[in-house]
């Protein structure tokens, strides 16, 4: 017996008032760490934190303890390491281990000429998942609001 | 995730908007030149950016891009006939040359001079390549002609062809600038397209489904690099290049034509895909230009006749739910195209990203939102020219390399990523 078509039932119901409805649940904050890794990126993190954020953490590498650390990835969705010219590799290794330990996405954002921050792109690369090399600051922001932080 | 007034700001490309004004800033496909394919060809509707022109070839050669509408009542100029260096409206005869000239108004004395007063709107319509270019702005701030490798090399080296797709355009560009969709929605194809298999970088593609990514900024857009674990601790990246607004590259894979697309707004909730590949060193055999007719590596299957893909919404992209069981394709969506143009036009005419949930590894779909938000911004509020006018931003290309896991991809890939006539290109 043929079933019968209804509305939603192929692809034409794909039109701009229907779409209008659509992900109506509501859509919660993401559990965001960010870490500067060196002083200048310690800097952009204290900017970017004075802005209004949900559930966004912000910290410098240098002033988490091993256990601090361990437990703010603990409760956190992301791992964002944010570096200029001089990224603490050690810093960064330590927090990329424990964010892989428990599945916890790691991103970094480096801000700097290409050239200029060569050796903390090599730094991070292991292990940032994700890694945009900007000279805009304001992508730090944007990253942190595309990803509801 | 963009707040709404951004994602209009970004998605709406009509006359007077910003992003349309942006838009207007380039040369842009309008159309192929095999739908002109001789002197006094019919005319061709052209809808882009949301105005409706047509396109004509005159008795000399000229190509014109008009308003289609005829100046008297209002009627299309499609219906009119190309013959002795003009088009005449079917309707009362009204006949305009290629810059929208009224030449004659049969309706008046012979002598009247009340035709000198009738123009339409004209833009210019240039052959570059398979493709007609033109340009929708301010004649004052008209940039040098584009110079995209596909449409410099030989003609025997390159082919384009184009489709229509029922969404709006960025989020069809944002496809193409997002690599991690391909070992997923694409697998199939990696194993059995002609146009794809037998790469060495396929099994990389296959064997490492988490790649990680990496964003750098170019000076007419991005390149996005995707690297994944090769053998002794290498990594093998792809890198994808954006040139501003609307132009993506694929990386190549092994000695295939290498292809890419140039994103163009129909209106708001539609776009054209101009879809191209070449080979920067040899001509194309007969076999891969076969198979890209056929619809096969990223061009489409057209229904006979027509760009619109037969694979498309009215009949639920053919879905064959056998082959997806079967794993020949992931989605049960034939064909790469059409794989991505289904998921795309699911997600309706213009998605509303402030619901979506964007995650750390669409950051270059991130940084290009932001690169194409300043752009409009700084063109709007202090008139600085964008990103990708300049030809300069055109001459780049596409890669997939072996690297040592120490060296950067934009580093170690400067040559490989800059567009040289008859130099190979850089693939795995």
């Amino acid at each position: 017996m043929a079933k019968p078509i209804l509305a939603n039932a192929c692809a034409l119901a794909a039109t701009a008032e229907e779409a209008a409805y659509r992900i109506d649940a509501e859509i919660g904050s993401r559990a965001a760490l960010i870490i500067g890794l060196d002083a200048d990126a310690a800097a952009v993190v204290d900017r970017v934190a004075e802005r209004p954020w949900g559930a966004a953490r912000f910290f410098h590498a240098e002033d988490l303890s091993p256990e601090q650390l361990v437990s703010e990835i603990d409760t956190s969705d992301v791992a964002i390491m944010v570096a200029t010219a001089d990224a603490d590799a050690a810093a960064a290794e330590a927090i990329a281990r424990a964010c892989f330990e428990r599945g916890i996405m790691t991103a970094g954002l480096i801000l700097g000429e290409q050239l200029a921050v060569a050796a903390s792109v090599a730094a991070l690369r292991p292990y940032a998942r994700n890694l945009m090399v900007t000279n805009d600051e304001e992508d730090v922001a944007e990253v942190l609001r595309a990803l509801r932080a | 995730m963009l707040k709404p007034e951004i994602n209009e700001l970004l998605t709406e490309t009509g006359p007077g908007t910003a992003c349309g004004d942006l838009f207007r800033r380039y040369w842009l496909p309008a159309l192929l030149t095999e739908e002109l394919p001789e002197n006094d060809s019919p005319p061709v509707r052209v809808k882009i950016l949301g105005e409706r022109l047509i396109a004509f070839r005159d008795s000399e050669g000229r190509y014109g891009l008009i308003d289609e509408f005829c100046a008297h009542r209002g009627a299309s100029l499609w219906f009119g006939n190309v013959r002795e260096c003009g088009l005449r409206c079917a309707y009362h005869g009204w006949k305009y040359d290629v810059n929208g000239n009224c030449v004659d108004v049969p309706s008046e004395p012979e002598n009247s001079n009340f035709k000198s007063k009738v123009k339409l709107t004209s833009y210019p319509l240039v052959e570059v390549g398979d493709i007609l270019w033109t340009y929708l702005g301010d004649p004052a701030t008209q940039p040098p002609l584009p110079e995209f490798e596909f449409c410099q090399v030989a003609p025997e080296q390159t082919y384009t062809s184009k489709r229509w797709q029922e969404s709006n355009w960025l989020q069809a560009l944002e496809g193409g600038i997002d690599s991690s969709h391909v070992s997923w929605l694409h697998a199939g194809g990696l194993k059995s397209d002609p146009l794809f298999k037998g790469a060495k970088g396929n099994d990389y593609n296959l064997n490492d489904l988490r790649p990680f990514f990496e964003v750098a900024e170019a000076d007419g857009g991005l390149f996005v690099g995707a690297r994944r674990n090769a053998e002794d601790g290498n990594y093998y990246w792809r890198i994808t290049p954006w040139v501003m607004p609307a132009f993506t590259m694929v990386p190549p894979r092994g000695d295939h034509p290498v292809h890419g697309h140039f994103w163009v707004p129909i209106d708001d909730h539609n776009c054209w895909v101009y879809t191209f590949d070449y080979h920067p060193t040899r001509a194309l055999t007969e076999t891969e230009v076969s198979a890209m007719r056929a619809g096969h590596g990223v061009h489409s299957r057209n229904i006979p006749g027509t760009y619109r893909p037969e694979e498309n919404k009215d009949v639920d992209y053919l879905i064959d739910r056998e082959a997806q069981k079967r794993g020949d394709t992931f989605s049960g969506v034939r064909g790469i195209a059409q794989q991505d143009a289904s998921l795309q036009e699911s997600m309706g005419p213009i998605v509303d990203r402030s619901k979506e949930r964007l995650v750390s590894s669409d950051t270059g779909i991130i940084k290009a939102r932001q690169k194409l938000r300043k752009a409009v911004e700084a063109l709007r509020d202090e008139g600085i020219t964008p990103p990708g006018v300049d030809p300069a931003h055109h001459r780049i290309r596409s890669a997939a390399i072996v690297l040592p896991q120490e060296e950067s991809f934009i580093d170690a890939c400067q040559d490989a990523l800059t567009a040289e006539l008859g130099k190979a290109h850089t693939s795995v």
